[in-house]
């Protein structure tokens, strides 16, 4: 600036001549004079050229404006996109456990190899181990390979060990995902209660279906920021926690159900049946404490989950339940003031012609009581008590006890069984649904008609879930307390000598129960040679605890009877139940405890 | 002036070198706690598959088996029982002895 001032002060002349002259040669053009510019321009090109700077910020503002208001929705999004990733927290699900705090059925993560096939340079060699490890073929491991270029699973749910081998291989391409998988460590012996999932854990059987909604958690979410080696480095937004599913606590003992499948299944081999089925039902709470069916299946194996082994047979078969139906008309009887358990009943010599039809026994059994009656099993006897009531009585005590009722029990499948309406009954028919035939049940059912028994009259309603101790059922009376126990006497002596059960006695506790064997309907008529087998009772006697029914289906082996047949079953579920569940024996038994005399020290308590 | 200007520079100079620094930090230790909680749900999952295997070891057929074959046990029948009623509890509902 002050160089400038000096060189055009108007001091002196010659300095500003020699400082002009000097200003000349530093700038070598002299624009005033330059004769390009003394050229005359013509306007318009001053003009295009501010319209061509004018339009040029036209389009920017333009843009600037479509960037910023109209379409910034998408450009945030595709510039998040560009840093922000998103990360499932997987939730896990709930676990199955029984009353004990025995895991029935827990979810464990393992990982799951899958592959971008187009990224796969392996040599044949490492192919071959690598399908060596997946316990394929190397052809198959190609196949696999070839059926799409950008995903394909090599195989789900593998060992942690087998994961281990293959990320050694180092393969370019194989990718590890860690998966959760149902492990059931009781296997087969609770197969049909738990259920099982299908591979991306959803119930589809048991109680994994039943309680798909609570088990199943919720999976949660985080935004985060990555940077350029992968590493999150901030979150975004707000962080959705998993939450993880319920944990169910079911009413099944693992011990008794344990022990219930493995008596039913020795049962069935022994007795070449095709199928039976154990329940054990608390009669003081209703929970279900085992619920046994062979033949059973593997829920961890997933190669065999189909067919006829997955029936839960208990719930879901119904058949007629036979002589077993029989205390119930007998306690209709006592309860409408008929007979008393003393009353005499002619049956005869084991013949009775009715309506056409003859109704027969085993054997002539002459004149019985009504206890007797329900003793030896006489459809006779049976027969002639319910001739006397009308048949809308006998509807109302089936329906009361819920047969013909979808039993109210938070578990797919189970049936309501078949109990015509008395309206359509025909008079043989209201002689023959006396003693069993001609309505059907399920076994599960036919447990819950027995629980009127079991507390004095009261039907409860029956769970799978664990209930809280010393919970007060409310039950619906269908009997007076003392039909129920005159009933339960006679049930005692159907299982005891002379009766038609002898072996469901145990040691140390009064049992009591009704056997039942049926001819198997097959069309329009029954099978002659095909039969089921069944024995339902409780114990002890004197104050029931337990009901425990058996079923036996076909048994092929010369014996078909129910008491022959269900009953040792019975007896034994009976015998290790109620000592697993500290009942204390109501029965003397001959201890054979052989106390050995030791001398020992006087040893003091406190 | 011109000493106030230079004052000012430097301390944006500075106070930006400072927020880089407590970025680049606050990256860092975010990283880490990242990294402990993946660990963390790592050994979760862990503890439960072990959980597991450990319930698969003492199924109530293995239980059972070991405790035949090997131990020689047998089942427990009431005739070899012997009940005792506690004392402590008041009332005699511990059954017969």
């Amino acid at each position: 600036m002050s160089w400038f001032k000096r060189g055009s002060g108007p001091k002196s002349g010659a300095t500003s001549a020699r400082s002009s002259l000097r200003a000349n040669s530093a700038r070598s053009v002299n624009y005033s004079s330059s004769p390009l510019l003394a050229s005359k321009t013509p306007p318009w090109r001053s003009r295009l050229l501010v319209a061509g700077v004018g339009l040029g910020f036209c389009i920017l503002l333009g843009r600037a404006l479509y960037i910023q208001v109209i379409g910034t929705d998408f450009f945030q999004k595709q510039g998040e996109s560009r840093y922000a990733h998103a990360l499932e927290l997987p939730a896990s699900r709930g676990r199955i456990i029984d009353r004990t705090g025995q895991v029935l059925a827990a979810s464990v993560a393992v990982p799951s190899i899958w592959a971008i096939p187009k990224d796969v340079d392996a040599s044949p060699q490492q192919r071959r181990e690598l399908a060596k490890l997946l316990e394929i073929t190397p052809q198959e491991l190609d196949a696999k390979l070839a059926t799409s270029p950008k995903f394909v699973w090599l195989r789900r749910q593998v060992d942690t060990q087998v994961a281990i081998q293959i990320k050694q291989l180092k393969l370019k391409g194989i990718f590890q995902e860690g998966e959760f998988k149902r492990k059931y460590p009781e296997g087969e012996a609770a197969a049909h209660v738990v259920g099982f999932t299908n591979i991306e854990e959803r119930g589809q059987e048991g109680i994994e279906l039943a309680f798909q909604k609570e088990l199943q958690g919720r999976d949660g979410s985080r935004n985060v920021v990555k940077d350029r080696l992968g590493r999150v480095v901030e979150d975004i937004g707000e962080r959705v926690p998993p939450s993880n599913g319920q944990d169910i606590d079911l009413s099944i003992d693992s011990k008794v159900q344990f022990f219930a499948y493995q008596r039913i299944r020795d049962a069935v081999a022994e007795h070449k049946a095709k199928a039976g089925s154990v329940v054990v039902l608390d009669v003081k709470t209703g929970e279900i404490l085992a619920l046994a069916n062979f033949p059973s299946f593997n829920p961890s194996d997933r190669r065999n989950l189909s067919g006829n082994q997955l029936r839960n047979r208990a719930l879901t078969d119904t058949f007629e339940p036979g002589s077993t139906m029989k205390p119930l008309i007998a306690a209709l009887a006592m309860e409408s003031g008929r007979v008393t358990p003393d009353s005499l009943i002619q049956t005869g010599d084991g013949k009775l012609n009715f309506a056409g039809s003859v109704i027969s026994d085993t054997k002539p059994h002459g004149t019985l009581s009504v206890a007797q009656v329900i003793q030896q099993s006489s459809n006779i006897g049976v027969v002639k008590m319910a001739m006397q009531m009308q048949p809308r009585e006998m509807h109302e005590m089936f329906t009361e006890v819920g047969l013909g009722q979808r039993p109210q029990i938070h578990f797919p499948g189970a049936v309501t069984g078949r109990l015509r309406p008395y309206k359509s009954w025909r008079p043989i028919e209201q002689a023959t649904m006396a003693y069993g035939y001609g309505l059907s049940a399920s076994l599960l059912q036919l447990a819950r008609a027995y629980t009127v028994f079991g507390r004095d009259g009261e039907l409860i309603p029956i769970t799978m879930t664990k209930q809280p101790d010393n919970i007060d059922v409310a039950g619906v009376r269908v009997f007076s307390p003392k039909t129920a126990q005159a009933v339960r006497l006679m049930l005692q002596m159907a299982a005891g000598p002379g009766g038609t059960g002898p072996l469901a006695q145990t040691q140390g506790y009064s049992v009591g129960g009704k056997s039942g064997t049926a001819h198997k309907q097959e069309g329009k008529g029954y099978a002659s040679h095909k039969y089921r087998s069944w024995f339902v009772g409780l114990a002890p006697i004197s104050n029931p605890r337990l009901i425990v029914a058996v079923m036996v289906d076909e048994p092929t082996n010369g014996k078909y009877y129910g008491g022959l047949v269900a009953a040792p079953v019975f007896s034994q579920v009976v015998q290790q139940s109620l000592r697993l569940l500290g009942v204390p024996p109501d029965l003397e038994v001959k201890p054979q405890i052989v106390a050995r005399q030791v001398e020992t020290a006087q040893e003091s308590f406190q | 002036m011109t000493r106030l200007n230079v004052l000012l520079m430097a301390a944006v100079l500075l106070s930006g070198m400072y927020l880089v620094r407590t970025a680049y930090d606050s990256r860092r230790l975010f990283n880490e706690i990242d990294r402990a909680q993946n660990e963390a749900r790592r050994l979760e999952i862990d503890l439960q598959r072990l959980q597991a295997e450990r319930h698969a070891q003492a199924t109530n057929l293995r239980v059972e088996q070991v405790a035949r074959e090997r131990l020689k046990m047998r089942p427990i029948t009431p005739a070899i029982t012997q009940s005792v009623t506690d004392a402590r509890v008041a009332s005699p509902t511990g059954g017969k002895s």
